[in-house]
């Protein structure tokens, strides 16, 4: 993608009269860092970026954005948010069409086609981060890392992200303009996260969870990163009923997350980015994805995909399945 | 909570039923030491009145505000313990109990476990009952008036009945007459009265009737609201014709410009009519309707120097400028009654049905056998060269009815009898004539069906058992191929008429009624009724009942019934005066919904709607659940993340405190 | 588990079908083990799947859910969305290793006191069996 034309366009919007702001990614502090940024205007777009290192999905803003209490008589800002979407966000924002989170005439979406982002923890450990200038790029076929203006090509396997690897949706499903052609999508590999703990016997799969479990400290920021957990109130938070307590330990960090998991059950989109923040490194995207691959081969659904479809945990079929019934 | 909660705990013996397992007394002794509980006591028979002015009294002097009623199943005694709670002035609601005979007692012998078990069952309770909220069961007004859709005789027999028991019944009928499709058939199985004498006499009624609003060629529109108050929008189409002055005489018929130039709807295309027309002679009202596709002025605004209806119309009805009316008005119950459409052969090709002439389809045959069809009764037919009188006739019968490859796997009750019916009329016009039916199976099930069966048979009708693969021409006969399946031998059958019995489909214009009704339909598209056995007229949308086939095929006498059975479920509330909006509903809790619908989706009442509601300024919107829709299921609570709508008296913070009482105690 | 290691199951049951034919079991006078506490709901439609792990987590050893056949549903299609619901609760309890044999759903009509009899039995039996997960149990519980 032309960095010239994203930003032409990224200007072009964000100065638009009936644009609020413009999200999208920003090249961060230090390092490899990259930063969501928020653009009022043309020049507030002036620096934006797409690159491997963009991971982060910014769907989350378009509801995150708290609706403070207006003094009386004022109007709210009504104009629309336009965003940067690379495949998985899209479908972030599909879903949040689906579940009314988001009305369609509200956003104007940006679509970047993906070639695949770097796994940003494995990339600091092989080739690690300078203070000034490192930066990431795409080239035919892999990465091609400048630090101190020095250039490293990787093969694209060697750094490219599990989620990503996983990836079947690269190019946006939603957008109003793209910023480049659709990228060829890739044959996903193997879910090898998944189907080692699928191979485990039902005590390997408890002492595993029970693990990784205990080290979370619930600090709520897997929820809180997610598009789609937009509760004002999250029952996870609420005292009454207290569906989980607030001590931390195994047994209410595991109602925790099974609980959040479900919740996101047939709404997940497989972006990844609960597991990207999670401080305990807890392979989130390990139950995700197997409740996703649930949702796909037993019952024939995808989210995310057609903002007119029915919601998953709303519907039914007549005929799904029902062998665990006694 | 508002006040401290005060439980009484009432322990049953039911004679022995449950004494000689439980041991009561130490129940009641356990019982008094769970948290809030301060009444608690054991009786022989709680349900008898003693025993229920035991807890009365102690309502009344312990000043007790929870009960307990530790006794049989809830499915048997709920009501009358929420009476006796009730005649106190405590809320009605605020009783919970535990099932210690049904699911205790009677099923665990050892006194230690059945002990035990009662104990986790009524802490479980205690748990639930602190929790519960005053309900309060609404009454609303309903209208003492109905609206009938459709005027084949199931809407007329509904609508009569209702109109009879003094309440205002809106008829509501799309074609210019009523009497539907039986209005059409010429004598009927299996007592072969003639349809018309019939039916005539109900379609006058229905017309004359005091309580009765026929409103023909019009279209409901809107309906709104809720059981006991439907606010109904009509549509009267306009007919270019003065309704009141019109007189029936027919002289504009005769004269039209296009003068039977039509196929007639009413004679299946086999006769025709002019642009302003009759349906038929006995139609109901008798006036005229001018068919605003066909007319000259009406398409082209030019007919002669003058549209010759107008010149010749002595009672100087016709009006083109006539527009669509709009009539609004208020019911308590909707019967829904339209009816059903004949199956159309073309979607079966191997029967040659729209490429010879003498291949026609039953209802035509009831046209063509009636003495006010186009024949005059005569049974004449053109063989794709000259008009005959056919000296062989096949009937086939399921013509579009058990047959997977068209998408109806049911069983139209009417064909075989009709086929019947008519081998028996042609029978009787054409004495010499040879005739065969081919069928799968007999179904002859009706009072009066079998005997009527073997009577036609004896009447030289033959029955070939085999469903035939096609029909083609040769020279001017047809051929009729099949296997016979009884002797196992193929069938090449040469005849000049080919009769075939189609089945009955739902409607296709059906989704209008659906959508605005919020019906639904079940595997066959024809209308759900709310249970297939128990509420059968009923639908899943309180208020609004089925009367017919558009519920599922039937013949007159099921149609007839079923009428009558809608119309009398129809009157209850109307006789009442009033409906009781249930306590026990769902409730949105605004604040904390997120807007996503998925109650919505899933309420199979449609009791959940979106509103808009401003917060702080800005506009959001939030699920509204409208409480005489509603009927507690709760499915609509499972869904919601966020816990937002729930069901009053079984909410999650009144369930998962019981959950936490059985995991407690040991 | 408690001292005597018996299992204690908790039961989710609608009120047409299940409820009606324990209650018909009862009347049938049909003998079952004790260790079932059955929870009254109106519809399976009802039971939000968290209310199973909220179960397990407050000292059942198993959960039963238990409703209308497909088809019969008092709501018509409660029974349906439960069916989905708790499908893929069971697949998620599962992969993070809690016994299956921990949770059962079944359809138990109002005239089916027998097989409601059996539904215990195979969920007692089952959860009799089950692998331990005293881990899961939360430290203390109130009500
Ligand atoms: C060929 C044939 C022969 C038959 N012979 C016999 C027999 O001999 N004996 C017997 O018992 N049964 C017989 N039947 C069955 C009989 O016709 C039906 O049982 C009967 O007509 C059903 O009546 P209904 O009122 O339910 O439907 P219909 O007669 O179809 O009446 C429905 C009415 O509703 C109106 N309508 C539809 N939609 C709307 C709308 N949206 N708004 C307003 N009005 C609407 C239609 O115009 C129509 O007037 C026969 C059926 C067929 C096909
Ligand atoms: S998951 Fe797909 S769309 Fe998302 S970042 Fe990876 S490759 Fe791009
Ligand atoms: S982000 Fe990780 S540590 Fe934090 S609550 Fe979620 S799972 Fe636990
Ligand atoms: S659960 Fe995780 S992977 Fe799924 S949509 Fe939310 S943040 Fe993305
Ligand atoms: S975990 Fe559930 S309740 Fe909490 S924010 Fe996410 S979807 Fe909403
Ligand atoms: S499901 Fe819950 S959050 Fe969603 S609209 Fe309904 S009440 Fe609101
Ligand atoms: S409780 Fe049932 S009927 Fe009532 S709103 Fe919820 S889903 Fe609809």
């Amino acid at each position: 993608m032309e960095l010239e034309k994203l930003r032409e366009t990224a200007a072009e919007i964000a100065a638009r009269d009936d644009v609020k702001y413009l999200i999208g990614w920003k090249k961060g502090s230090y390092g490899y860092r990259v930063a969501p940024a928020f653009a009022e205007d043309a020049e507030g777009a002036s620096d934006f970026i797409f690159s491997p290192l963009c991971t982060a999905n910014l769907a989350t803003y378009l509801t995150l954005v708290e609706k403070l209490p207006l003094p009386r008589g004022q109007e709210p800002d009504k104009r629309k948010v336009a965003l940067m979407v690379k495949g998985c966000d899209s479908r972030a924002v599909t879903q949040l069409l689906v579940e009314k989170g988001i009305h369609r005439e509200e956003v104007i979406i940006i679509g970047c086609p993906c070639p695949g982002m770097v796994d940003p923890d494995l990339l600091n450990k092989k080739y690690p981060e300078t203070e000034e200038t490192a930066e990431l790029k795409w080239d035919n076929d892999g990465f091609v890392i400048v630090r101190d203006g020095e250039e490293t090509k990787v093969p694209r396997e060697e750094l490219l992200d599990e989620k990503c690897q996983l990836c079947r949706y690269p190019n946006p499903v939603v957008s109003d303009i793209m910023l480049d052609d659709p990228v060829k999508a890739w044959e996903p590999v193997e879910d090898e996260g998944v189907k080692e703990i699928e191979e485990k016997a039902v005590e390997g799969r408890w002492d595993y969870w029970q693990q990784e479990f205990s080290n979370c400290i619930r600090c709520y920021s897997c929820r809180n990163v997610c598009p789609l957990c937009y509760c004002q109130d999250c029952i996870l938070d609420r005292q009454n009923p207290d569906w989980v307590y607030r001590s931390v330990n195994f047994s209410e960090n595991t109602a925790f997350n099974i609980a959040r998991a479900f919740h996101l059950a047939g709404r997940c989109i497989e972006c990844g980015e609960c597991e990207r923040v999670c401080p305990a490194n807890i392979p989130l995207g390990k139950i995700n994805r197997k409740l996703a691959r649930e949702v796909r081969d037993k019952y024939g659904f995808e989210p995310g995909l057609d903002p007119d479809a029915e919601p998953f945990q709303a519907s039914y079929k007549p005929d799904d399945p029902e062998d665990f019934i006694l | 909570m508002t006040d401290k909660p005060k439980i009484g705990v009432y322990i049953c013996h039911c004679g022995i039923n449950i004494a000689s397992t439980v041991d009561v007394e130490t129940v009641e002794e356990y019982a008094l030491k769970l948290p809030n509980v301060e009444v608690a006591r054991t009786y022989s028979y709680m349900c008898s009145d003693p025993g229920q002015a035991l807890i009365k009294e102690d309502i009344k002097e312990q000043g007790l505000n929870r009960i307990v009623v530790a006794s049989c199943s809830p499915r048997m005694h709920e009501t009358t313990f929420r009476k006796a709670i009730q005649e106190t002035g405590l809320n009605p609601y605020f009783l919970e109990m535990a099932n210690i005979r049904e699911q205790c007692s009677w099923v665990h012998e050892e006194t230690e476990e059945a002990t035990a078990k009662a104990k986790k069952l009524i802490t479980a309770s205690v748990a639930k009952v602190r929790l519960l909220e005053a309900l309060e069961s609404k009454e609303v007004d309903a209208e003492p008036a109905a609206l009938v859709i459709g005027a084949g005789i199931a809407g007329i027999q509904a609508a009569l009945d209702i109109a009879d028991a003094g309440f205002k019944t809106y008829l509501v009928e799309k074609t210019p007459s009523v009497g539907g499709r039986m209005a059409q058939l010429d004598k009927t199985f299996p007592t072969l009265d003639c349809s018309a004498c019939i039916l005539t006499p109900k379609m006058v009624d229905c017309a004359s009737h005091p309580n009765i609003e026929l409103l023909s060629y019009s279209e409901v529109e809107e309906i709104n609201g809720f059981i006991g108050n439907f606010d109904i929008k009509v549509r009267k189409k306009a007919r270019y014709v003065d309704f009141d002055k019109c007189t029936g005489c027919g002289d504009c018929a005769k004269e039209c410009r296009v003068a039977d130039r039509f196929p007639s709807e009413f004679d299946q295309g086999m006769g025709n009519r002019s642009a302003i027309y009759l349906p038929f002679p006995q139609a109901v009202p008798a006036k005229y309707t001018i068919d605003p596709e066909n007319c000259l002025y009406l398409k082209r605004g030019k007919c002669g120097k003058d549209p010759k209806c107008q010149e010749v119309c002595g009672a100087g009805a016709i009006d083109f400028d006539q527009q669509d009316e709009f009539v609004e008005f208020k019911v308590g119950a909707i019967i829904v009654a339209t009816g059903f459409d004949p199956f159309n052969p073309s979607r079966k090709p191997e029967y040659g049905y729209d490429d010879y002439p003498n291949v026609i389809t039953g209802m035509e045959m009831e046209r063509l056998v009636s003495a006010s069809g186009p024949t005059g009764g005569k049974v004449l037919i053109n063989n794709g060269e000259e008009e005959i009188e056919p000296k062989e006739v096949a009937f086939i019968k399921c013509v579009g009815s058990r047959d997977e490859s068209v998408g109806n796997e049911y069983c139209s009750r009417v064909c075989c009898m009709y086929t019947a019916k008519q081998a028996h009329l042609i029978r009787e016009k054409l004495p010499d004539a040879n005739i065969r039916i081919y069928y799968m199976d007999v179904r002859a099930f009706g009072k009066g069906y079998e005997e009527f069966y073997d009577r036609v048979r004896r009447e030289n009708v033959r029955y070939i058992r085999g469903n035939p693969s096609e029909i083609f021409k040769r020279g001017n006969k047809l051929i009729v191929k099949a296997e016979n399946t009884l002797t196992s031998t193929p069938v090449e059958d040469e005849v000049d008429l080919v009769v075939l019995g189609v089945g009955l489909e739902p409607r296709a214009e059906m989704r209008e009624i659906m959508d605005l009704l919020r019906l639904s339909q079940s595997g066959d598209r024809f209308f759900l009724e709310a249970h297939p056995k128990l509420r059968p007229v009923d639908t899943a949308t309180e208020g609004v009942y089925l009367a017919g086939c558009c519920q599922g095929p039937k013949d007159i006498p099921d149609t007839v019934a079923q009428a009558k059975g809608a119309a009398s479920s129809a009157m209850i509330p109307l006789a009442r005066g009033k409906v009781t909006i249930d306590a026990q509903v769902a409730e949105v809790n605004e604040a904390t919904c997120r807007g996503c619908g998925f109650c919505v989706e899933i309420c199979p009442y449609t009791a959940i709607e979106m509103v808009t509601v401003n917060r702080f300024g800005h506009e959001i919107e939030v699920a509204r659940v409208n409480e005489a829709l509603c009927k507690g299921c709760g499915s609509c609570s499972a869904a919601c993340l966020s816990d937002s709508v729930q069901p009053k008296s079984f909410r999650d913070r009144q369930i998962l405190p019981q959950i936490a009482a059985l995991g407690v105690i040991k | 588990m408690s001292a005597n290691n018996e299992p204690n199951i908790v039961a989710f049951l609608c009120n047409w079908c299940s409820y009606a034919g324990a209650d018909l079991a009862g009347t049938s006078r049909v003998q079952y083990p004790s260790n079932i506490n059955v929870i009254r709901v109106m519809c399976t439609g009802r039971i939000n799947p968290l209310f199973v792990v909220n179960a397990l987590q407050q000292g059942a050893d198993g959960v039963l859910v238990s409703g209308c056949h497909p088809g019969d549903c008092h709501y018509m299609e409660g029974n349906y969305f439960a069916r989905r619901r708790l499908g893929m609760l069971k697949d998620l309890l599962e992969y993070v290793g809690v016994d299956p044999r921990r949770f059962h759903m079944s359809w138990v009509s109002a005239s089916e006191g027998h097989k409601w009899k059996e539904v215990v039995e195979k969920t007692v039996e089952d959860a009799r069996e089950a692998r331990s997960y005293e881990g899961f149990r939360r430290r203390q519980i109130d009500w």
